[in-house]
């Protein structure tokens, strides 16, 4: 069974200029030892949909109007604060994006590190302490003693990205959500922060959501992909399908707009416009407003959405109608 | 070569401000000064060379002397004396006041703030209507009516000055709300309260520091208003206003019952405010002119 299991969640937001419908209708599963990466470009739900599984969706203006999010067969978006509070940071918890300003300047790293193990393990001080110079030293940082007791300004940004995955670890939770947790690291820190969560994943048999924007990464650490557009899952399946066999429009856009691929010299692939405003009524597919594949009438009059085509072994796939055609193409 | 040796050891924020603090001459004049006349006023009691109340009506009202420093007062009572004394209810009354406005201020602010939404609204503009109140009114009123006690001034100054530093707090705290580490805190299970005490309110310790230390003197310069107008510490007591206020009626006769009083009020205020605007450019360099 899987440990998590997200079906048909919606996470609308009502502001003023009407309601936008962030996360609509996504369904996935995470199991043990997984990792599972969520891919798309900005705005197309994939924060908003991790943000919802832990209930840090602000409320107003945000709302989860409908879904089930089962971990470990309890349903965490119908679950009271202090319940969440209990599985928050101990049995799941989250790496964010911006490690500068996740950590609270004010406070030594040491206590900051050893605040969920006070809360939830109800650990002494003493005994909590000498599990937080362990997970430092895990996550390859020297000196821990001393680090210990030094202030996040005296960190460098990938030293707080660590010290960040080592607080989100330090209860050994069985679900961890990183959100973009490298897009604001350079290149090489980048390589180290990714083989360090999949190490520890490893030893630790934790399942791991990864939401990115960089395909590179996914290719690297994710067992299975999800690629997010709109608010929507347009395709799903193990890394290995999606990247080797990309179905839908969007996908083989995303893999061919890869900067690696092109000569120097060479323009690089972008895909026109932006992606819709999800305040909109958007009947259809929603890629179709920017679908060089597009099929005229055909894409927005289809009905069935979103329903999607099995292609085998997990692997899903929006059924549009360019879809359809690009499978008859392919099995020729 | 051993890692160690390449770590600098760290400062953290308070000592770095402690450091600037330390830098600037006023508001260590300021410091200095402040705790002096703490001190002072802490043993009052052992170090007054007379009572406060013991009267020496032949005596009469004699200048500064060797047996009488500052002087007696009309009612030959020793001048040094009472502005010990009186040091002590003006210092009293400005910290145990502000400290109420500052538990009612802090807490307020920060709920406000951290909650947002419906319940920031309407304590906020609980706050704006108690803003609009003609408080001086209303202490005098509750004054007249409660009798002159010394606890009701504390709990009337303290209503008063709590207003503002709920402002501050809250804005800062709607500031900080926005950061990711307050998201990371939740993400890790900490209850609100424990984010509120442990998180929030350590962030905004700098401005909570700065606006209480210049609240101080403005609760001491309202008791001598208070009691200027009569209405705060009634005699044989003196507080720094009251002395003040008497010393002004015989000012052409006897120039030193309002002079001691008025210069050692002065220079503690001034201190006050020193060490206030210093630990202001201490603990937010950012707003420091230099």
């Amino acid at each position: 069974m899987a440990l998590l299991e997200v079906n048909d969640l919606r996470t609308y937001f009502y502001t003023r200029s009407g309601v936008f419908k962030a996360v609509d209708g996504i369904s996935f599963d995470v199991s043990k030892g997984e990792t599972l990466g969520i891919v798309g470009e900005s705005g197309s739900g994939k924060s908003v949909s991790s943000y919802s599984l832990m209930g840090l969706v602000p409320s107003p203006p945000g709302k989860v109007v409908s879904g089930t999010a089962l971990f470990d067969g309890q349903d965490l978006l119908k679950m009271n604060s202090s319940q969440l509070q209990k599985i928050r940071g101990k049995r799941m918890s989250m790496i964010f994006q911006d490690p500068m300003t996740c950590l609270n300047p004010f406070l030594k790293i040491g206590f900051q590190l050893i605040e969920p193990l006070l809360i939830h393990d109800k650990l002494s001080k003493k005994e909590a302490m000498k599990k937080a110079e362990q997970a430092l030293e895990d996550v390859g940082i020297t000196d821990v003693k001393k680090r210990l007791n030094a202030y996040p300004h005296e960190f460098s940004g990938g030293m707080r990205q660590r010290v960040m995955i080592a607080m989100a670890l330090i209860t050994e939770p069985e679900l961890l959500i990183a959100d973009e947790p490298t897009t604001a690291l350079d290149v090489t820190v980048q390589a180290q922060i990714l083989d360090l969560i999949n190490d520890l994943q490893k030893r630790k048999n934790t399942a791991v959501i990864f939401i990115t924007h960089d395909l590179g990464v996914i290719a690297r650490v994710a067992d299975k992909v999800n690629v997010m557009y709109a608010g929507q899952i347009l395709e799903s399946g193990s890394a290995d399908a999606v990247f080797d066999q990309p179905t839908h429009a969007y996908t083989r856009a995303l893999l061919k707009s890869i900067p690696s691929r092109f000569e120097k010299g060479e323009t690089l692939y972008s895909i026109e416009g932006l992606p819709p405003n999800l305040s909109k009524e958007l009947p259809g597919c929603r890629f179709q407003y920017r679908c060089t594949q597009k099929q005229k009438d055909h894409c927005w009059k289809d009905a069935r959405f979103p329903e999607y085509a099995d292609l085998g072994q997990g692997h899903q796939v929006q059924s549009c109608a360019c879809t359809a055609e690009y499978l008859k193409e392919a099995q020729k | 070569m051993s890692q160690t040796e390449f770590i600098e050891k760290g400062n953290s924020l308070w000592q770095d401000a402690f450091y600037r603090l330390k830098k600037n001459k006023l508001a260590m004049f300021g410091f200095v000064f402040v705790s002096i006349v703490i001190l002072l006023a802490i043993i009052t009691p052992l170090i007054a060379p007379y009572s406060y109340q013991e009267q020496n009506l032949i005596l009469g009202a004699v200048p500064p002397n060797g047996d009488h420093w500052f002087g007696t007062d009309t009612l030959g009572r020793d001048l040094l004396t009472r502005v010990l004394y009186g040091g002590r209810i003006s210092l009293m009354v400005g910290f145990v006041a502000t400290f109420v406005s500052l538990v009612i201020g802090v807490l307020w602010g920060t709920i406000a703030g951290f909650l947002g939404g419906k319940v920031d609204s309407v304590m906020m503009r609980i706050v704006d209507i108690m803003f609009s109140l003609p408080f001086i009114l209303f202490v005098i009123m509750l004054m007249v009516v409660f009798g002159r006690n010394i606890f009701l001034i504390f709990i009337a100054i303290g209503a008063v000055e709590w207003l503002p530093m709920a402002r501050i707090v809250r804005s800062q705290v709607v500031n900080l709300r926005k950061q990711e580490f307050v998201e990371a805190c939740f993400s890790l299970g900490f209850s609100k309260r424990r984010i509120i005490l442990k998180h929030l309110i350590l962030n905004v310790l700098g401005q909570i520091i700065i606006y209480t230390s210049l609240t101080i003197p403005s609760v001491m310069l309202f008791e001598s208003f208070l009691s200027y107008l009569g209405l705060g510490i009634q005699p044989p007591m003196s507080s720094w206003g009251s002395l003040i206020s008497s010393g002004v009626e015989t000012m052409e006769e006897f120039p030193w019952l309002f002079l001691f009083p008025g210069v050692v009020f002065t220079l503690t205020l001034f201190s006050l405010n020193f060490l206030g605007d210093g630990l202001r450019d201490a603990l937010d360099p950012r707003a420091s002119k230099d």
